[in-house]
Formats: C-alpha cells, sequence, structure tokens
C-alpha cells in the first residue's frame, strides 16, 4: 500500500512543482475577449495629455459557459514588436511570469461580459514608441486564462504610437548651461591666478 | 662639484618623516598634515568624485533608456564610449603632469569635464547620451594625476601603499554610484515631486557639482611638490621646466612602461569591464531582480576599499625583503590567479557560488592593478607621468578591446566571455616575465653586477642636460630607490663610481 501512496504524494508534489515551475503560458490562453481602443491607427498621442478610451468585453461568437472561470480582469498597454526590437528588457516570452511586453497596467476591473469601458490617461512616464492595448482575464488563483487584443496575432495591425515627454525644463536647461560656463570660467581664473603667482615669484 | 644637503635651504619642517627629495617616509591614514597627507586625500576624494561621474547612468538606465529611447546598441556603445575616452586623455594627462605639475593638471581636467555631466541633464537623444558618456569619460584621467602626486609625495617604501590606498579608494566611486545615483533619484522624485524623467536629469547635478568642488580644492589646498607648486620652484631654479619632446621620448622608448601598460590592461581592464556587465549577468542568468544584481555590482567596486590598496601594501611589504624582484613576482603571481577566478567565474552555474567566486576574483583582479602601480613609479623618473599616463591607458584600451571582442553582440554568451576574458588574462599576464632593471633583475634573472640605480635613472638625461644640472631630482631619486634591492642588495657596497657627493648611508 506504501508504495502507490509514495508514487501518489511524488506524483501529486511533482505537479505542483510543474504549474509553479513553468507557470501559464500565453500560448495557453484562449483569445475570448473583444478589445477596442480609441487611438487609431498610425495616431500619435502625448503623454501626459491624450486618453485612451478601452472598452472590452467577450466575444459574441464564444461558447456560452467558456467564462465561467473568469474573475478579473487587467487592461495592459503593450509594446508593438517594433518596440521591443533590440530591448531585451521587453522582450516576449511564453511564460507568462518572465514576459515583459505589456509592462503598463492601465485598469484591473472585475468581470462581466460586456459593457466594460474605460477613460485612461497616457501617464507622463510611459516611453516613446508603438504600442497596442491587451486584456487579460484571470481566475480566482490570479492566473490568465484568457486575453483579447486591439491587433491580430502577429501584432502587425492597428498599432498606434505614444510620444513621451523630454522631462526636461527651461529652468534645468538654464541651470545646466550657467554651471558648465561657470566650470568654463572658474578654469580660466585658475590659469590667470597661476600665472600671475608665477611672475610675482619671480620678481621675488 | 655640488655639495647635495639633506636639509633644505629654507629649513622647512615637515609633520612627516621625509628623505633628501622631502618625500614623506610613512604613511599615516588620518592625517591630513600638508603636503603629503593633504595631497593624498584630495587626490583620491577628487578621483571618486570622477568615477561616480563616469559611472552615474548606469544605475539609472531603466529610466534614462525609457527618456531617451535607446535600444541595447545604444547603451552598450555608450558604455564602450565612457572607457574609451580616457584612453588618449591618460596619456595627456601623464605628460601634462610631467610639464605642469599634478595640481594644475588634474584641477584643469576635472573643470574641463564638469560641463559634460551637467549636459547631461539636457541630453535628449541616443547620440547625445553617448558624447555626454565619452566625454565625461575623460575625467577618469585623474588617476594618472593622482600615481603621479602620490609618487611625488611618497618615498619609495611607502609608495605602493599611497598608490594602492588613493588608486583604490577612488575607483571606489564606481562601486559607491550604484548606491548614491538611485537614492539621489528615489529622494527626487518622491519627495521633491519630479516626474520619473526629470528627477534622473536633477539629480545628475549632484556628481556634476561634487566633481567642480574638488577641483576647486585641488587648485587651493593642493600643491605640487614636498618643496611647492612648479611655478615656483622653475622660476627659483629648483626645478627644471622640462621639454615634452623630451619627456615624451625617453617614455615610449622605455619597452618596460610598454609591457605594464598591457598587463594593466588585462587587470584593470577587466575590472572596468566587469563593472559594465555585471548586474546583467546575474540578471540574466540567476534572474535575480535588477535591485539585486545593482547590490552585487556595487559590491564587486566596494571591494576597492581594501583589495587595491591591499595590492600596493603587499608591494611594499615584499619590497622590503625581496626588493623590485618581489614586486614583480607577486605582481605576476596574484594577477594569474585573477585570471583562472575569472575562468572559474564563468564556469560555475549556482548563483551562491558565483557570488563567492566573484568576490574572490575582485580581491585578486583589484590587488593587481594595486600591486602594477607598486611597480610604475621606478620605471622612470623624467617621464613618470607619460608612463603612468600609457600604463593607465592601457587600462582602458583592455576595456574596450574585452568588451569589444566578448561583450557585444550575441557571439558569446555573457559566461563564455568570462572564461576567454580569464585566459585572455592569464596569457597577457605572461610579459612581466620579461622586465628587467639592470640595477635590480627582472623575474628569473639577478641584477648586472656594477649597474647602479644613477646608471638608469641618469641614462634618461643626455649629457649636455647633466652639464647644466637639469638631473638634480633624478639623482635624489636614484639614491633614495636603492631600498629596492631588497635586503640584501642595500648592504652592498656602493661602487665608487658615483658622480656627486655625500650620500648619507
Amino acid at each position: 500500500m506504501e508504495a502507490p501512496v509514495g508514487f501518489l504524494v511524488v506524483s501529486l508534489l511533482l505537479s505542483c512543482f510543474a504549474t509553479t515551475c513553468y507557470g501559464v503560458t500565453f500560448s495557453s490562453l484562449q483569445r475570448t475577449l473583444e478589445v477596442t481602443a480609441s487611438p487609431k491607427e498610425g495616431q500619435v498621442l502625448k503623454a501626459g495629455d491624450a486618453n485612451i478610451t478601452v472598452t472590452w468585453g467577450l466575444n459574441r461568437t464564444i461558447q456560452a459557459g467558456t467564462d465561467s472561470a473568469y474573475k478579473t480582469v487587467k487592461v495592459k498597454l503593450c509594446y508593438a514588436p517594433i518596440s521591443q526590437k533590440d530591448r531585451s528588457w521587453r522582450k516576449t516570452v511564453d511564460e507568462m511570469k518572465k514576459d515583459k511586453t505589456c509592462l503598463v497596467k492601465i485598469v484591473a476591473k472585475p468581470y462581466t461580459a460586456s459593457n466594460n469601458s474605460f477613460t485612461w490617461t497616457v501617464e507622463r512616464d510611459i516611453p516613446t514608441g508603438t504600442y497596442f492595448v491587451r486584456a487579460y482575464a484571470f481566475n480566482a488563483h490570479d492566473e490568465e486564462v484568457a486575453f483579447g487584443q486591439t491587433t491580430n496575432d502577429k501584432k502587425e495591425t492597428n498599432l498606434f504610437k505614444i510620444q513621451a515627454i523630454t522631462g526636461r525644463h527651461a529652468s534645468l536647461d538654464i541651470a545646466s548651461v550657467c554651471f558648465s560656463a561657470f566650470s568654463i570660467v572658474a578654469l580660466a581664473g585658475f590659469f590667470y591666478m597661476e600665472k600671475s603667482k608665477g611672475k610675482a615669484s619671480q620678481q621675488k | 662639484m655640488e655639495v647635495t644637503q639633506n636639509s633644505d635651504n629654507n629649513d622647512r619642517k615637515f609633520a612627516l618623516p621625509v628623505d633628501s627629495e622631502h618625500k614623506a617616509t610613512v604613511f599615516r591614514l588620518f592625517s591630513v598634515a600638508t603636503p603629503h597627507m593633504r595631497a593624498f586625500h584630495l587626490s583620491w576624494v577628487s578621483f571618486f568624485a570622477c568615477f561616480v561621474s563616469t559611472f552615474a547612468a548606469p544605475p539609472l538606465l531603466p529610466i534614462i533608456r525609457d527618456n531617451l529611447n535607446l535600444t541595447a546598441t545604444d547603451i552598450g556603445n555608450a558604455g564602450i564610449a565612457a572607457v574609451s575616452g580616457a584612453v588618449f586623455a591618460r596619456v595627456a594627462m601623464g605628460t601634462a603632469c610631467d610639464l605642469f605639475g599634478p595640481r594644475l593638471a588634474s584641477s584643469s581636467l576635472i573643470l574641463l569635464t564638469a560641463p559634460a555631466v551637467f549636459l547631461s541633464a539636457i541630453a535628449n537623444s541616443p547620440a547625445a547620451f553617448l558624447m555626454v558618456r565619452f566625454f565625461t569619460g575623460f575625467s577618469l584621467a585623474t588617476f594618472v594625476s593622482t600615481q603621479f602626486w602620490m609618487s611625488s609625495m611618497f618615498s619609495p617604501g611607502v609608495v605602493g601603499t599611497a598608490n594602492g590606498l588613493s588608486g583604490g579608494w577612488g575607483n571606489l566611486g564606481g562601486g559607491a554610484t550604484q548606491l548614491i545615483m538611485p537614492l539621489v533619484y528615489s529622494l527626487i522624485h518622491t519627495q521633491i515631486g519630479s516626474t520619473k524623467f526629470t528627477a534622473w536629469r536633477i539629480a545628475f547635478f549632484i556628481p556634476a557639482i561634487f566633481q567642480t568642488l574638488s577641483a576647486f580644492a585641488i587648485f587651493f589646498l593642493g600643491q605640487d611638490m614636498p618643496d611647492g607648486n612648479y611655478v615656483r620652484l622653475e622660476n627659483s631654479g629648483e626645478k627644471h621646466k622640462d621639454s615634452f619632446s623630451q619627456v615624451f621620448y625617453h617614455a615610449i622608448t622605455n619597452y618596460r612602461g610598454w609591457i605594464l601598460a598591457l598587463t594593466y590592461g588585462y587587470c584593470f581592464g577587466v575590472e572596468l569591464t566587469i563593472d559594465n556587465i555585471i548586474a546583467q549577468y546575474f540578471y540574466d542568468r540567476f534572474n535575480v531582480n535588477l535591485h539585486t544584481a545593482g547590490i552585487i555590482a556595487a559590491s564587486f567596486g566596494l571591494a576597492n576599499l581594501f583589495s587595491r590598496p591591499g595590492g600596493g601594501i603587499l608591494s611594499d611589504v615584499v619590497a622590503k625583503r625581496f626588493g623590485m624582484r618581489g614586486r614583480l613576482w607577486t605582481l605576476w603571481v596574484v594577477q594569474m590567479l585573477g585570471g583562472l577566478l575569472c575562468l572559474l567565474l564563468g564556469k560555475v552555474g549556482s548563483l551562491s557560488a558565483s557570488i563567492a567566486v566573484m568576490l574572490v576574483f575582485s580581491v585578486f583582479v583589484q590587488a593587481a592593478c594595486g600591486l602594477t602601480f607598486g611597480v610604475v613609479p621606478f620605471v622612470s623618473r623624467r617621464s613618470l607621468g607619460v608612463i603612468s599616463g600609457m600604463t593607465g591607458g592601457g587600462g582602458n584600451v583592455g576595456a574596450v578591446l574585452t568588451q569589444v571582442i566578448f561583450f557585444r553582440g550575441s557571439r558569446y554568451s555573457t559566461e563564455e566571455g568570462m572564461m576567454l576574458m580569464g585566459v585572455m588574462m592569464m596569457c597577457c599576464t605572461l610579459p612581466i616575465l620579461f622586465i628587467y632593471f639592470p640595477q635590480w633583475g627582472g623575474l628569473f634573472c639577478g641584477p648586472k653586477k656594477g649597474s647602479t640605480e644613477q646608471d638608469y635613472y641618469l641614462s634618461e638625461w643626455s649629457k649636455a642636460e647633466k652639464e647644466q644640472g637639469f638631473h638634480k631630482m633624478s639623482l635624489k631619486f636614484a639614491d633614495n630607490s636603492r631600498t629596492e634591492r631588497g635586503k640584501k642588495g642595500s648592504s652592498a657596497p656602493i661602487p665608487s663610481n658615483y658622480e656627486t657627493s655625500p650620500t648619507f648611508v
């Protein structure tokens, strides 16, 4: 009797490990949500200024009951492939825990099948890039189970751009230039003082 | 014939015991007495400030790369640019020290590079980012003025210690900045409430102002030599104002300078490379978070607190018994072991083993840097600055080469790159076997019979120059460097062909 029980325990543990080790993968998610966002294809939005209105809901062609496990929805701003190129800190990885495609959370709300909408002001620390919007549905264990996005599977269509703030201010610019000029003037002063010290000791 | 006297005409009293060149023969860390210890503290603090400025960007990269839309290639290129500017700047600095003195040379360079740090705050594109990192990197040439200044203020018996401590504590800036900049940034971001993209810009003013203030301190509080500044000494005739071409010629024709430049490229160059890649390595290979990776990276640089000075002190301790041969042997052994540890670092597969190996590796590679500058002050007296500059510049060349060959693009994984870097370290340490001083010996051969320190150092001056008495300082140095014969040699009889008298033994 012991051997089968032992086996069961080990296989249970292993299966627990398997799910925690591998975690949820993006390829395992079903695309059942319909997501639309207000920016048109190629539109350029200004960070800190522009608004994005996102609407999402269950795709009407999906069989009823598929969404029984969906508890919450998180809507995120995601990088398009062109903004991920040569930037490994935004890499798309299948394992959801390691995936860095969608780093900015727009909103998190409890799940309802329809009539979901949210208007979000693009935050001032959003970097310049090309984006799309994706919504993930989470189950009670806070694991992703489904998603929907404003672009196609290859992430090529319906992308929009965001222009970041520079972070520069006139006062910073002026301070920067003034301090730099001061350094150079101080240096000239040093040379002058050194030369006159030299002349003075020569005359001694 | 001149009679050289032990005490100066002005009968100056120094706080520390001094030799015939008025260089301090002991090192008192907690003193700020002029001119020796004050020069020490001024030099390490200003060098520390320059290191903080040069490596201020890496810890803030996660924010800067979003603000300036940088790619991984842009970041890599800027990192290489930051260390490549100093290659020529260090040689130029060496020359400037020989001709104008370390006080003016270093304060000038620091003030010339401070604008690059100030202007980092208004950088707006990858190109601008590269430019500011490139020009800020020039400030790392203050390393040369630091070592030159210490070699001018401290006697052969303690010069390794002085060089090691000032160099090590300056290098500390590279580790400290990984902790300072994020702290300053978060203070500005949370307390003052600036947005992320403004906060990092304001943060850069801190290292910039620190750097500028250190230049003022050097100019007003520092002094080139124990007896005074170059300007005054040259006008009174105590010091001869040397010619650039002669100084340069005697440096580049001394093969020992070239060998040390190569070997320094593979201890200090390796240290700079690791500074740039280690956080990323731990983050990618062992999946620690960015914050933890930053702390590990900082600890590598912070080991400089004791490991580089340790190398310098070890050099002096070994020299007491075994002289220059001891210094060379210790350098060779320590750097070889460093290479082996680098190879090992690339091979270990677990996080804790990796951290342990990294820490031991940091001690050995930084000690090798300290040991190198226990040898450099003796290679040339006339062209001390240019030799120091060549060696220092060689360090940066090593950093550029290593990063370009092993850590760029995806040809090698980071761990493969480290293994290969370790192998290259060991190969490039072998040339130390060929360093030979006729008066002291080399790794395998003893000194040439009858060869003296005077022969070696005075060979840098022509007959005409000697007739005009330009070589006075080299003469004193030759006498003082007899300690490099070690215990056995210093009791050997003085050859009778000494030109001037007397030597108070």
